[in-house]
């Protein structure tokens, strides 16, 4: 080796040292300060960008009791996931795969294998967009979990919902620990890794199922692949389909499918809040009948069945012919409320009330009901529709999440904060214009105030 | 066609079955219209099919079909010509009417049974759908949804669902 050789070699080891020195030191170093959307932003990107495997542990409410579950998680960026099951017994061997295809269900005791279509996993922008929108965001500090260091935030919804808190690693962005607590039942589920290693390459193979000799195997395409409007699915199925009129404050239309099981067809409706979702289920009352379990119920006179399963709550009623049934993490006050509006059957007199108020025909507003969107947001995307002069499909759009009011200032070519002081005096006026408040008492907006991101 | 009286009279038992080819039975009938005896005798076999219509089937001693096998195994060569007995029009009758019944029976008992199912695994189908698309949610523990969703699998294909540990 010459001289100058050693001397370049010399300086790359130094450099190396210094490198991985200064990681060492900026991990057990002090957090800098770091605002609770930016810790967010990081937990959402997460599993785009890192591949982990670990053990959790999850306590979750199941039948009125705490149930402890433990499985191995093996991640594989976008959108692998492999999950083994280690306890209790009856769930002990249970195996999911999903290839980001197909997700692959496998009963080892049973030698039983479940195929189903993965979930497209939608867009990371619109996810920010309602979180930041619908939940009160707040950085409690910092913490350690398995001698990780970990920013602690918390989600609180501002409509009906779990509160939401979360240790997201440092170093990753992945959730190593997280926390839903009901405002009825306190602590309803908890997971955390009691272990977990990162940047493995975990090998594809991993992530490829191969169904066991002899399995049987049920292909569960239960939901169309394709989401459309509720008016789209109305003009398959023989009955008709209703729309929420009114939701809790935050949610808004997520998608709709007709779901085919034997006999059984019904249509799926469902709105989210950027963390938590509400799903209805509608079918013709003949086509099923009254679970033998549940509490009988009343829904706005007509018969109903509540069931609380522990973290989901499911409430099932009967009107016009039709069976609905609600399934979400929202309170039993809210899930009744809301039952009782589309119970309550009053679909024209509010499309002529609120086309009345906001000065609009009629057909207008039946067109965006059609595309799922509840009264209040039919009343808020008319009014900021013209307050703004964009057209229907992308004031939609802007309330769904899909675009923020950055996207919104360069479409129309104006500064961010014109379209946002634009979209707060749409949205004051549209909230003078309710439609009848609900009958029952629950957390449920008459409108719901928009504050733009 | 015309038929003289021997003839007529052999085939009187096709006619009454209705195995003859039109010209023939035809002929048969033209043969009857003039011929006494072989309408007596006509007569008479119609009478005697549908008394042996009317008896009970017998039940052959267990040990006929032995035999029947034992002369079958025997045999090594086939008849020189099999005669094709069809059953008569009215068991054809009955046999329309019970597989008519059974069409229109089986969707009746299909929507009772489909209808049943859908009772006892209607929430399960739906906790699972709700299940699968809450863990799209962003910050949803998908290792937990999943869970829920596989225990539904269970219940949806007629599975006994799983009891839990019940731990706390």
């Amino acid at each position: 080796m010459t001289p100058g050789r050693g001397a370049r070699a010399v300086v790359i080891a130094a450099a190396f040292l210094f490198a991985g020195l200064s990681i060492t030191l900026a991990a057990a170093g002090p957090l800098l300060p770091v605002s609770p959307a930016q810790v967010l932003r990081m937990a959402l990107e997460a599993p785009r960008l890192i591949d982990y495997e670990g053990t959790k542990v999850i306590t979750a409410l199941r039948g009125g009791r705490m149930e402890t579950v433990t499985v191995v998680e093996s991640h594989k960026r976008p959108n692998m996931l492999r999950l083994e099951f280690l306890s209790p017994e009856d769930v002990a061997g249970r195996l999911i795969v999903d290839d980001g295809t197909t997700v692959w269900h496998y009963e080892p005791r049973l030698n039983l294998a479940f195929a189903d279509r993965t979930l497209d996993s939608g867009l990371l922008s619109r996810d920010l967009t309602l979180l930041l929108r619908n939940y009160r965001l707040s950085l409690l500090g910092t913490d350690e979990v398995i001698g990780r260091q970990a920013y602690v935030i918390a989600l609180d919804p501002m409509g009906s919902g779990v509160l939401r808190q979360l240790w997201v690693d440092r170093a990753t962005g992945t959730v190593l620990r997280g926390e839903d607590r009901d405002e009825a039942r306190g602590v309803v589920l908890t997971t955390y890794f009691s272990r977990i290693s990162f940047s493995l390459n975990l090998p594809q193979a991993y992530f490829q199922y191969r169904t066991p000799a002899g399995a049987r195997v049920f292909t569960m395409h239960i939901a169309d692949r394709e989401t459309s409007s509720p008016a789209a699915l109305e003009a398959r199925v023989r009955f008709p389909v209703l729309i929420p009129p009114v939701l809790p404050e935050g949610y808004t239309f997520r998608g709709a499918a007709l779901t085919r099981f034997g006999n059984l067809a019904s249509v799926y409706l469902r709105y989210s809040d950027g963390g938590n979702l509400i799903s209805f289920f509608e079918a013709p009352a003949g086509s099923i009948g009254w679970p033998s379990f549940g509490q009988p119920v009343r829904v706005a006179a007509q018969a109903g069945r509540f069931v609380d399963l522990g973290y989901f709550r499911v409430l099932i009623w009967e009107q016009r012919g039709l069976r609905l049934t609600a399934v979400g993490t929202a309170p039993t006050d809210t899930l009744m409320a809301v039952a009782s509006r589309i119970a309550a059957g009053q679909e024209q007199a509010l499309v002529t009330d609120v086309s009345r108020r906001v000065d609009s025909d009629p057909a207008t507003v039946r067109r965006l009901r059609g595309e799922g969107l509840t009264f209040p947001e039919v009343t808020r995307v008319l009014v900021l529709s013209r307050h703004l002069g964009t057209d229907l499909p992308t004031t939609i759009q802007f309330m769904r999440g899909a675009l923020t009011v950055t996207d919104l200032a360069r479409q129309l070519k104006v500064r961010p904060e014109v379209v946002k002081r634009t979209v707060q005096e749409a949205m004051d006026r549209a909230s003078t214009v309710p439609p009848e408040a609900p009958a029952s008492p629950p957390a449920i907006p008459a409108l719901l105030p928009v504050a733009a991101p | 066609m015309t038929m003289n009286h021997h003839r007529a009279g052999q085939l009187l038992s096709a006619y009454l079955d209705g195995e003859l080819p039109s010209p023939e039975a035809a002929a048969v009938q033209e043969h009857m219209l003039d011929c006494q005896a072989c309408r007596e005798a006509y007569a008479g076999l119609r009478a005697t099919k549908g008394l042996l219509g009317r008896l009970p089937l017998a039940e052959p001693p267990a040990e006929f079909w032995s035999a029947v096998r034992e002369r079958g195994q025997r045999r090594e060569t086939p008849p020189a010509r099999w005669r094709l007995s069809l059953p008569p029009r009215w068991m054809w009758a009955v046999a329309t009417a019970v597989v008519v019944l059974i069409l229109a029976t089986v969707p009746l008992i299909k929507g009772t049974v489909d209808r049943l199912h859908a009772t006892e695994i209607g929430v399960d189908l739906y906790v699972r759908e709700h299940a699968r698309q809450m863990s799209l949610e962003p910050l949803a523990d998908r290792a937990y949804l999943n869970l829920v969703a596989g225990d539904a699998d269970l219940v949806v294909v007629g599975e006994t669902p799983r009891a839990g540990d019940g731990s706390k």
